[in-house]
């Protein structure tokens, strides 16, 4: 089993309307590519993306918006941020460096 | 279906201009001209998205000079669901971002969503469209929508 069969993300921007929409296409590619079912992809704003995380494995976000995140239990929730929000490429490297992708 | 680039002429939701000394803000204004015309969006739709990109920085330059200015779904000001496309023959300057590097851009896809769906649907075209150099140089140098039409049927986006 994938580590991340069964796990939920979230994908975060300013608005949760226009470059979290492209990251979260970009993390289909990459579930469907690695055969990998998650349980939930998700996309919303940076303000609400902090509450929300403690909801989510892995929260993914543009690397302007790596602060909003400060404090979450990362124990918990993996912080995963990106130079090129639409790159498959980078997602899947991102998710191998942490360890949730083989 | 039509596809974005297909609507983006039916709509005449596009703009060719010169670019040269003009400022980002007034780059993301005029790539709103167009939304504005058939009511697509507020005549201050731009003050939104200027304040945004001065708020986190140009995040929404992406690679390949390619600018994605919106807002929010359901946004004050926006009636319906579309793209402003817009051809700058200069670059514009969006300043630095967080790594220090450089952003410009001389394509505009300006978003307004008013159903997210349609929206959803743009954005995954765009994507593709996104990461295709050839069409995206293609349409770089596009001066009428005739243009806009043949750079798609030359360099089409692969279904996936």
């Amino acid at each position: 089993m994938a580590k991340l069969d069964g796990k939920k993300l979230l994908a975060c921007c300013a608005n949760g309307a226009g470059s979290s929409l492209l990251m979260e296409n970009a993390i289909k590619k990459v579930m469907t590519r690695n055969n990998i079912k998650p349980a939930a992809i998700s996309h919303c704003a940076v303000s609400e993306g902090k509450s929300a995380a403690s909801g989510y494995d892995v929260v993914l976000c543009a690397k302007p918006f790596a602060k909003t995140f400060d404090g979450i239990d990362t124990s918990k929730t993996t912080l995963i941020t990106l130079k090129n929000v639409m790159s498959d490429k980078e997602i899947e490297a991102a998710l191998k460096d942490a360890g949730l992708l083989d | 279906m039509s596809t974005v680039l297909q609507d983006i002429v039916a709509n005449k939701h596009y703009k060719f201009i010169d670019g040269e000394g003009l400022t980002w803000q007034d780059a993301v204004r005029i790539s709103t001209e167009s939304l504005i015309a058939d009511g697509s969006v507020s005549d201050n739709f731009h003050e939104q998205i200027v304040a945004c990109i001065e708020k986190y920085g140009p995040y929404m330059i992406f690679e390949h000079n390619v600018a994605m200015p919106h807002t929010t779904e359901n946004a004050e000001g926006v009636y319906k669901t579309g793209i402003g496309f817009m051809v700058c023959k200069n670059l514009i300057d969006f300043g630095t971002d967080e790594d220090g590097e450089k952003k410009e851009a001389n394509l505009f896809f300006t978003l307004c969503s008013a159903n997210p769906t349609e929206h959803m649907n743009n954005i995954q075209q765009l994507a593709n469209i996104f990461q295709n150099e050839e069409l995206l140089d293609a349409l770089a140098k596009a001066e009428t929508p005739e243009d806009i039409l043949e750079a798609e049927r030359k360099y089409p986006c692969g279904e996936d």
